[in-house]
C-alpha cells in the first residue's frame, strides 16, 4: 500500500512521471533479456543432449553391442572350423578378428562409462557389462583351448566344446548384449524426450521474446513521443539509439531461436533418428549373423537359433508373407526379394529399421546399396541352410566361413560396410547440425544481458538532461 | 501486437497439452488387461474376484513405478483375440497377458519390454520317453487350442508332420493328454509350467523359440513405453524380477533366466 502511495505521489509531477516511465522500461528490458536468455538456455540444453551427451552415447553403446556380438560370432566361427585351420577365412584370421573386436569392445565400454557419468543407473549397467566381459573372455578362451586339443573336423565339435561355448554365449546373449542394447535405447529415449520438450520451449520462448520485445519497443516509442511533446524537441538521440538497439536484439534473438529450433529438428529427424535406427540394424544384423554359426555349431539348439535369426531379420526388414503362408525363412527370402526389387524401382514401403530409413529421401542411393548387400547376405543364408538340411555340413561350414564375393563372411562384410557408410552419412548430418547450432549460439550468453544494460544506460542518459531541467 | 499475443497463446497452449496427456505416465489410476485362465501368469479366482500370477505381479510393480499404487489398479480380463481392440478403444491402459511382441502387432500396439522371454516347449505324459525335442512330434497327436497359433509353429513353421487335434481350452488339452487322447501340448514354457503343476505330465525342456512377452500400450505412447522400460530395468536391478520368477516358476523345473531381457525399443 505504501509503495502504491509513493508511486501515486511520483505520478503527480512531470519528473516523477519520467522517472516512473524509465523504471518501467528498465523492468521490461530485464524481462526481455531474461526470456531471451531462457530460450537460449533451452536451445543449448537441447543441442548438448543430442550432440554432446545422449546422442554420442547411442553411437558408443551401439558400437559396444556390435563389438560384443562380433566377438561371440568369431568364437563360434573358430569352434566351427575346429581342426581345419585353413577353412574359409581360417583360424588365424578369425583369432585376429576376435582380438580386434575385443579391443573395440574395451574402448567402447570405457567411452560409454565416461559418457554415462551423470546417470547412476546407466553407469551401473555399463560396469555390469565390463565385469561380465571378463568372465566371457575366460569361457571363450577355455572353449577355444578345448577345440584346439580335440582338433575335430569342421562342423563336428565335441560335446565339451559345445557345452563350454553354451555357457559363454548364454552369458553374452542373455546378460551382456541386452544390457548394452538397453543403454542404447535408453539414451535414445533421453534424446527424444529432450528434443520434444526443449524444442517446444525454444519456440514458446521465441513467442515470448516477440511479445516482450514489442512491449519494450512500444514503451520506448511512447517515451520518445512524450519527451518530444513535453519538451518541444524533435528527437531524443539516446532514446532513439536505445530503440534501435532493442529492435536489433529482438529481431536477432527471435531469429536465433527460430534457427535453433530448425537445427534441433534437422539434427533429430535427419541425423539422430537414422543413426539410432541404423545402429540398431547393425547390432541386430551382427547378432543374426552369429546365429548362423551357432545354428551350425549346436544342432540341439538349431531350431531356436533359426527362429531367432528369422526374428532378427524381421526386425531389420519386415516382410509380410503372402496370404495363408506361414512365417518362416522360406517365405521371408521370397518376400524379401519382392520388397527390395520394388523399393529399388521407387515404390513399396516396409517395416523394420530399414523401413524407418526408407522415409529419408536424401540417402536413398545409400539405402538401395545396403539393401542389395542385405539381399546377398540372406541369399547366402538360404544356401547355407539348404546345404545343412541336405546333410552337407562341411559344405555349409565352407560357405559360412567363406570370404570373397561368394562367401558368407565376404558378403556380410560388404553389407556391414554399406550399412556403416549409410550411418556415417547421417552422423555427418547430425554433426553438421550440432556444429551449426553451437556456432549460432556463440555469444548469446552475453548478448542479451549486455545489450539490455546498454539500452538501460541509453534510457537513463536520455532522460537525465530532461530531469536536470527541473532542478 | 495482437498477432504476437496470439502466437504466445498458441505456444502456451502447445506446451500445456504436449505429449503425455493420454500417456500412462499421466494417469492417476490404471486399468490393466491380464489373462484370467493361465495359472502362474494370470488367473482369476472366481470366489474372490482377484487375479494372481507373474503377469499380475509385474503389472503391479510397473504401475507402482509409474506412481499408481495397487488400490488404484483395476485388472480386466483381456483374452488374446481382443487385446489390440481393447488398447485402441481405451478400455484398458496397459496389457500384461503373455502378449508376444511380433512385427505384425507392432503396427497396432506400442510395446514396452519384453519383461520376460519365454520359449515354446513341449508338455508330455510323465512316463513318455519317446519325445525329447520338437522333431520327435512327427507322427504324434498334438493339441491345437482354438485361437492360439503355437501348434502352427510346429506343423507349419518347422514343417514337423504332427497331427493337430482341436481343443477349446488348455485345460481340455491337459485332460486329453492325461487320458492318452493326445501325445503332447506345445506352447510357451511359462504357460505349460502353470498347467503342469499337480498333473502327471512334464515339460521336456527342449525350447525351440523365443517368445518376447511385451507390455501392450496404446499405439504412440512413447513416453509411457520408455517409462515402462525404466521400471522393468529397475525390477531386474533391484532383484524383484528374480524373486517373482522364483515364486511363480521356481518349482517348475524350467530353466529360468533372471537377467533383464533385450528391450524391443519404443515405436
Amino acid at each position: 500500500m505504501r509503495a502504491l502511495g509513493v508511486v501515486a505521489a511520483w505520478l503527480r509531477t512531470v519528473p516523477g512521471r519520467i522517472r516512473a516511465g524509465a523504471v518501467g522500461v528498465l523492468l521490461l528490458l530485464a524481462l526481455l533479456a531474461a526470456v531471451l536468455a531462457a530460450g537460449v538456455g533451452q536451445a543449448r540444453g537441447g543441442v548438448d543432449t543430442i550432440g554432446h551427451d545422449a546422442g554420442p552415447q547411442v553411437v558408443v553403446t551401439g558400437d559396444l553391442y556390435f563389438a560384443l556380438s562380433a566377438m561371440d560370432a568369431q568364437v563360434a566361427d573358430i569352434l566351427l572350423i575346429g581342426g581345419e585351420h585353413g577353412l574359409g577365412i581360417g583360424y588365424d584370421a578369425s583369432v585376429r578378428r576376435y582380438d580386434r573386436y575385443r579391443g573395440l569392445a574395451d574402448t567402447a565400454a570405457v567411452q560409454a562409462s565416461q559418457l554415462a557419468g551423470s546417470d547412476p543407473a546407466r553407469l551401473g549397467t555399463v560396469h555390469a557389462v565390463l565385469d561380465g566381459l571378463g568372465r566371457y573372455e575366460r569361457l571363450a578362451a577355455q572353449a577355444i583351448q578345448l577345440a584346439d586339443q580335440a582338433g575335430y573336423p569342421a562342423g563336428r565339435p565335441t560335446p565339451d566344446v559345445v557345452a563350454t561355448y553354451r555357457r559363454a554365449t548364454d552369458l553374452m546373449r542373455l546378460q551382456l548384449l541386452p544390457q548394452a542394447y538397453n543403454v542404447t535405447l535408453d539414451s535414445g529415449a533421453t534424446v527424444r524426450a529432450s528434443y520434444e520438450s526443449r524444442r517446444s520451449a525454444v519456440l514458446a520462448d521465441r513467442a515470448l521474446v516477440l511479445v516482450a520485445g514489442a512491449v519494450v519497443l512500444a514503451a520506448l516509442v511512447a517515451g520518445q513521443i512524450y519527451l518530444a511533446r513535453g519538451f518541444r524537441r524533435v528527437l531524443n538521440p539516446a532514446l532513439a539509439l536505445g530503440t534501435v538497439a532493442t529492435l536489433a536484439l529482438v529481431v536477432a534473438g527471435a531469429a536465433v531461436l527460430s534457427a535453433e529450433a530448425g537445427r534441433l529438428r534437422e539434427a533429430k529427424r535427419d541425423g539422430f533418428d537414422s543413426v539410432l535406427a541404423l545402429s540398431r540394424a547393425r547390432a541386430i544384423s551382427h547378432s543374426a549373423f552369429a546365429d548362423e554359426s551357432r545354428f551350425l555349431l549346436d544342432p540341439e539348439r538349431a531350431d531356436t537359433y533359426e527362429q531367432t535369426y528369422l526374428d532378427k531379420s524381421l526386425a531389420v526388414l519386415d516382410v509380410e508373407p503372402a496370404k495363408d503362408q506361414p512365417f518362416n525363412l522360406a517365405t521371408y527370402y521370397a518376400g524379401l526379394g519382392r520388397q527390395i526389387t520394388a523399393f529399388a524401382a521407387g515404390y513399396g514401403a516396409f517395416l523394420g529399421f530399414f523401413g524407418d530409413e526408407a522415409r529419408q529421401e536424401r540417402t536413398r542411393p545409400g539405402l538401395v546399396r545396403t539393401l542389395a548387400a542385405y539381399r546377398t547376405v540372406q541369399d547366402n543364408d538360404r544356401r547355407m541352410r539348404a546345404l545343412a538340411g541336405r546333410g552337407d555340413l562341411s559344405g555349409a561350414v565352407r560357405l559360412r566361413m567363406g570370404t570373397g564375393r561368394s562367401g558368407a563372411i565376404g558378403a556380410f562384410d560388404a553389407y556391414d560396410a554399406a550399412l556403416g557408410a549409410l550411418r556415417d552419412q547421417h552422423r555427418h548430418v547430425l554433426n553438421d547440425a550440432v556444429h551449426a547450432a553451437d556456432a549460432d549460439l556463440r555469444g548469446w550468453d552475453w548478448i542479451p544481458p549486455v545489450t539490455a544494460v546498454g539500452v538501460a544506460v541509453l534510457v537513463l542518459a536520455g532522460v537525465r538532461p530532461r530531469l536536470a531541467e527541473f532542478r | 501486437m495482437r498477432r504476437a499475443a496470439a502466437v504466445l497463446m498458441l505456444a502456451l497452449a502447445a506446451t500445456a497439452c504436449g505429449p503425455g496427456e493420454s500417456s500412462v505416465t499421466a494417469k492417476r489410476s490404471l486399468r490393466i488387461g491380464v489373462k484370467a485362465d493361465q495359472p502362474g501368469l494370470g488367473l482369476l479366482d472366481p470366489k474372490t474376484g482377484r487375479y494372481s500370477g507373474f503377469d499380475v505381479d509385474v503389472a503391479t510393480y510397473v504401475a507402482g513405478k509409474l506412481g499408481v499404487p495397487p488400490e488404484r489398479i483395476t485388472f480386466k480380463t483381456t483374452p488374446s483375440s481382443t487385446r489390440e481392440k481393447a488398447l485402441a478403444a481405451g478400455t484398458v491402459d496397459m496389457i500384461f497377458a503373455s502378449y508376444s511382441i511380433t512385427p505384425r502387432r507392432k503396427t497396432q500396439v506400442t510395446f514396452g519390454g519384453p519383461y520376460y522371454v519365454a520359449h515354446q516347449d513341449t508338455l508330455v505324459r510323465a512316463d513318455d520317453r519317446t519325445i525329447t525335442n520338437v522333431r520327435d512330434l512327427a507322427g504324434k497327436r498334438i493339441c491345437a487350442v482354438s485361437g492360439s497359433n503355437s501348434w502352427k509353429r510346429v506343423t507349419e513353421e518347422r514343417a514337423v508332420k504332427a497331427t493337430p487335434v482341436e481343443m477349446a481350452t488348455y485345460s481340455g488339452c491337459i485332460a486329453a493328454l492325461a487320458a492318452g487322447r493326445i501325445d503332447a501340448l506345445s506352447t510357451d514354457d511359462l504357460i505349460l509350467a502353470g498347467y503342469a503343476a499337480g498333473t502327471r505330465t512334464r515339460v521336456i525342456n527342449a525350447p525351440f523359440t523365443d517368445e518376447k512377452y511385451g507390455v501392450g500400450l496404446r499405439k504412440g505412447d512413447l513416453a509411457g513405453c520408455e517409462a515402462v522400460n525404466r521400471a522393468l530395468t529397475a525390477m531386474y536391478q533391484d532383484g524383484t524380477a528374480a524373486r517373482l520368477l522364483e515364486r511363480w516358476f521356481g518349482h517348475s523345473g524350467l530353466k529360468i533366466n533372471p537377467y533383464v531381457p533385450q528391450f524391443e525399443g519404443c515405436s
